[in-house]
């Protein structure tokens, strides 16, 4: 059987889990749900981290010695030029040359800026960055994102940390039927019954941190997520069966019938 | 309610305010310490009372008790020196969180819209105005969060100032224990001490911080508690060169009144091992030089280390042990515990004394944990 692989800025990932490493209670939950989380792309806003030394940083210093993709965000930018300057900064400490732009400028919704998005996304494609563009979850942007050179594109099921789920199953379903690249769901999960629907309609995988690191259990939630994941993407491939308005009998009914 | 005889096993910050404040109602409390009081996490504190600093994320619950306790720390703070006898530094400096990056303003203004509703009145300032409040901040600083209602404390002393009104007012405070076992809770209270002492008491409250977890067994009940150990370190300074406390993504500086500039914390996953290591102060002197250049041709004079008591869910475990009246948790207060001894106290105390809650929800009870 082929096998069912993801493969990103020519990087083939074993997990299709990308994990926020924010918000989590302590170090020691962080580390244990990362790790019960099967990811293997870990995300962090640049702004959080000591990029003059990096191996010493408070939150990537738990995280030593273990072999995962970096991509850092560039959260709290409000524009292209602040997104790609921390951007430059981040590849510039040797962190990562993946890169996730994320533009925001209202501080309540933190809904991401379309057309903000798609000038730092042109511009750090051209400098050679591999670029994962968090966006809206509307299908012409996510397209253009595309055409302008984005190895996957994430657009959000709902505002980041408000756990609502998918807002528009429709939009993001038409997202991933026009896609050429990776469609990654990002922010605005809740449960793993998002993240199932999510992977059902198709995506390739998703990012999350709220749900996980905000979680009773975190550990528990992250493994929970994974399983979902797996499930989802199981069942997507696998391929539902169609709704009907009245039941069948699944026994089959006429065939044990005596003639 | 007849007086009622409570053993508070554990002499922290935590186990000391809950005794003064039981003892202040007229109850006597009986304070059980395997070995010095205010010996781990408690001294080893900066003493920072940050509820805006530490919770950036918005106003859940636990923000909402750090900023009750805050509260409650001018009268609080005056109870303990009257009745100890004893003074302790107790300084309203303010807070800047410091932003290097144009970045960091839109999680700064977010955070000032919800911290406003809740008492703060801070302000963003930046320019001439912030190099006016810490003249030594490093030319990079893009901006800074000052948060006017915040205060430190330094923590050696207040918990000494404690454990002296504790005594004064007649708690009973046992010391050196070794081992603590809990014989009976369920229909009167017998804690064994490996001296061979037993005592005796009507109601339990278990202050042991990052120990608290190896009483699961005993309780029946889930208690994930985990030791994360925090470094510190200090600089002998001659003219307080930092007057806020200042924060920064990677840790704090606050300069004390005994001419000590305070740095902290690294923080790592070592089980109970208290060792200071070369590793996780040099952790400390990369970023805190970043923050202030003065720093860089400066050694700290002296470097140590607490295990502070993290849960689960980053919340502490405040209230009833399910199945009896008898015991009452009060712990995992992770790098809180200072700011919420006022707090902790009285919750403690109502619960002790009228087995209820009278103002939070419940966020903090110890059996949400399945």
């Amino acid at each position: 059987m082929h096998t069912d692989s993801l493969t990103i800025g020519g990087r083939t990932l074993t997990s299709r889990f990308f994990i926020g490493t924010g918000l989590f209670p302590n170090p020691y939950v962080q580390k244990e749900a990362i790790k019960a989380s099967g990811a293997e792309v870990l995300t962090f806003a640049i702004r959080r981290i000591n990029l003059a030394s990096t191996e010493d940083d408070s939150i990537l210093q738990h995280l030593e010695g273990e072999n995962y993709v970096y991509l850092p965000n560039t959260s709290g930018a409000r524009n292209a030029d602040e997104a790609v300057r921390i951007a430059r900064l981040a590849r510039a400490s040797g962190l990562s040359d993946w890169i996730k732009v994320e533009i925001s400028v209202n501080e309540r919704t933190l809904l991401p800026d379309p057309i903000e998005t798609l000038k730092a996304t042109e511009q750090l494609v051209k400098e050679g960055f591999t670029v994962l563009p968090y966006t809206s979850d509307d299908p012409v942007i996510c397209k253009r994102l595309e055409e302008a050179g984005a190895a996957a594109v994430m657009p959000g099921a709902a505002p980041i940390g408000t756990g609502l789920g998918i807002l528009n199953p429709y939009n993001l379903g038409l997202i991933v039927e026009e896609a050429g690249v990776p469609i990654i769901v990002d922010a605005g999960l809740g449960s793993a019954s998002d993240v199932t629907q999510a992977m059902e309609l198709g995506v390739s995988g998703v990012l999350m941190n709220t749900p996980v690191a905000k979680a009773k259990d975190p550990v528990r939630m992250a493994r929970a997520m994974s399983l979902a994941i797996e499930a989802g993407r199981l069942s997507y491939l696998a391929g539902r069966i169609g709704k009907k308005r009245y039941a069948s009998a699944s026994s089959g009914l006429d065939a044990f019938k005596l003639k | 309610m007849k007086k009622q005889q409570v053993i508070v096993m554990g002499g922290g910050i935590i186990g000391l305010s809950c005794a003064l404040e039981l003892q202040r109602r007229g109850h006597q409390a009986m304070v059980l310490e395997t070995k010095r009081c205010g010996g781990q996490a408690s001294g080893a504190a900066a003493g920072m009372l940050a509820p805006y600093s530490e919770n950036v994320e918005g106003p859940d619950s636990f923000f909402r008790l750090c900023l009750e306790s805050l509260q409650l720390y001018p009268e609080w703070q005056r109870a303990v020196r009257e009745i100890s006898g004893e003074s302790f530094e107790y300084t309203e400096s303010g807070s800047l969180y410091v932003a290097y990056h144009d970045a960091d303003l839109l999680a700064l203004e977010g955070r000032l819209l919800w911290q406003r509703q809740y008492g703060s009145t801070g302000m963003i300032v930046e320019g001439d105005a912030l190099y006016r409040m810490e003249p030594l901040l490093t030319g990079e600083a893009r901006a800074a969060l000052y948060t006017p209602e915040e205060s430190h404390i330094y923590a050696p002393h207040y918990v000494r100032a404690l454990e002296t009104a504790c005594r004064r007012l007649g708690v009973q405070i046992y010391e050196e224990l070794e081992q603590l076992e809990i014989v009976e809770w369920q229909n009167e209270v017998v804690v064994h001490a490996s001296n061979g002492r037993f005592f005796e008491g009507d109601q339990l409250l278990i202050c042991s911080g990052a120990w608290a977890q190896h009483l699961t067994d005993t309780l029946h009940l889930n208690i994930p508690v985990y030791p994360i150990r925090g470094q510190i370190c200090a600089y002998e300074a001659e003219s307080r060169p930092v007057s806020h406390m200042v924060f920064c993504n990677q840790g704090y500086l606050v300069g004390k009144a005994n001419g000590t500039l305070v740095c902290g914390a690294s923080e790592d996953v070592a089980g109970y091992d208290t060792t200071v290591t070369e590793k996780g102060i040099s952790r400390l002197l990369n970023w805190n030089k970043q923050l202030f250049p003065f720093l860089e041709k400066q050694t700290p004079f002296h470097s140590w280390a607490g295990l502070r008591p993290a849960t689960q869910d980053g919340f502490p475990l405040i209230g009833p042990v399910p199945g009896t009246e008898r015991v009452v948790l009060a712990v995992g207060h992770y790098r809180n515990g200072i700011l919420l001894s006022p707090a902790t106290a009285l919750l403690a105390a109502d619960y002790i004394v009228d087995k209820q809650f009278s103002v939070f929800d419940d966020a903090f009870l110890p059996n949400r944990f399945i």
